[in-house]
């Protein structure tokens, strides 16, 4: 249990939500896509997080017991679940019979309130780092 | 000669002690802040200070940290608050340097005190 | 640790008997053994938290650091007690019997 840990559980953190934003911004990126390398409109994607044990220290001169702090990390990456939208557009070279072209299921307001989330979540633990090294500085004041 | 080691530096320590614990919770609820299904955890400051007692030996610092109850659920069962933990980080941090100022008055104390009177015997 | 005062002689009215008598532990002599003695644990135990900040294992810098600031401290009481005994040894010896 010590500080410099502590800078590795806001750095997980850190990690996963640039990870989270450049999910979305591809799927913002990818709005139009109509045809992909595996065949039909590109799938919207999404993270999972899931929180992680920082790895332990070993021996802790101080005797404190199991360390309690948690990480996060991005578990998966998934493809949304979601049909993809349908857009009647007969001329469209990606149509179907019926004359339907699909595009990936991604709404614009959806990816930007997300990707607000990822960047609220980074600057608070872009704060924590900044918390954590005044914290050592100041540890460092106690020699005279 | 127990005045380097007085219990004003130990009850100072364990109070960094505490603080230090106290953020190290703060900041892993910060880092969970999009989990689902995480629950804000914290200690009970006041407690943890208590428990200490008279036995103040570092190998039995345990602190305990528990969930924190009436604070809002999101849908997927996250309840950390933005709001809650920078207030608390920033409260902590304060608390952390209050007790650091104070045990560097401690050792200006201790040191002043062995020093005392080494002018005075002019021999 | 005996009270140092309680264990005080005046050599001089034991002189006659000087280079038979038995090496005989100083009250200062015990008080500074015990700050020195301290200082070395204190010395110690601050090298080791340090190591375990400096490695990685662990260790919160601001225990460290007060482990570091007391060894300090207490060499600094050695260094005063030693000082002492001497000016004391030196006061003494300007004693006119």
């Amino acid at each position: 249990m010590n500080l410099f840990g502590m800078l590795a559980v806001s750095g997980s953190a850190l990690t996963a939500e640039r990870q989270r934003a450049e999910v979305v911004t591809s799927n913002m990126a990818n709005m139009e896509t109509t045809r992909t390398p595996e065949g039909g409109p590109y799938r919207r994607q999404l993270v999972v997080f899931r929180s992680r044990r920082m790895p332990q220290f070993p021996a802790l001169l101080a005797g404190f017991g199991n360390v309690s702090a948690r990480g996060v990390r991005v578990d998966q990456v998934i493809a949304d679940a979601r049909p993809p939208l349908q857009r009647y557009q007969p001329g469209h070279p990606d149509a179907d019979a019926k004359g339907y072209v699909s595009y990936p299921a991604v709404d614009p307001v959806e990816e930007t309130a997300d990707l607000l989330g990822a960047v609220r979540a980074y600057e608070l633990n872009a704060s924590a780092v900044q918390s954590t090294k005044t914290m050592i500085q100041q540890s460092l004041d106690l020699l005279r | 000669m127990s005045m380097i080691d007085d219990p004003a530096i130990t009850a100072l320590t364990r109070f960094l002690d505490v603080n230090v614990f106290r953020s190290e919770l703060v900041m892993s609820n910060m880092a969970n802040i999009d989990t689902p299904g995480y629950r804000t955890r914290d200690i009970n400051f006041s407690q943890e200070m208590q428990r200490a007692g008279g036995n103040l030996e570092y190998a039995s610092f345990s602190p305990v940290a528990r969930s924190v109850r009436g604070l809002m659920e999101r849908p997927d069962g996250n309840n950390v608050s933005l709001e809650r933990e920078s207030l608390l980080l920033a409260d902590t941090q304060l608390s952390f340097n209050l007790g650091v100022q104070l045990l560097r008055d401690e050792f200006k104390g201790i040191l002043s005190a062995i020093n005392s009177g080494s002018g005075g015997s002019g021999s | 640790m005996p009270d140092p005062i309680s264990n005080l002689r005046i050599l001089p009215s034991q002189s006659g008997t000087s280079s038979t008598v038995a090496p005989r532990e100083w009250g200062f002599m015990e008080t500074l053994r015990g700050a020195m003695d301290q200082s070395k644990e204190l010395q110690g135990t601050a090298e080791a938290k340090v190591a375990g900040l400096l490695d990685g294992s662990g260790m919160d810098v601001h225990t460290a650091m007060i482990a570091v600031e007391q060894a300090d401290l207490s060499f600094q009481l050695m260094m005063q007690v030693r000082n002492k005994i001497v000016a004391a040894y030196q006061e003494i010896s300007r004693m006119q019997f």
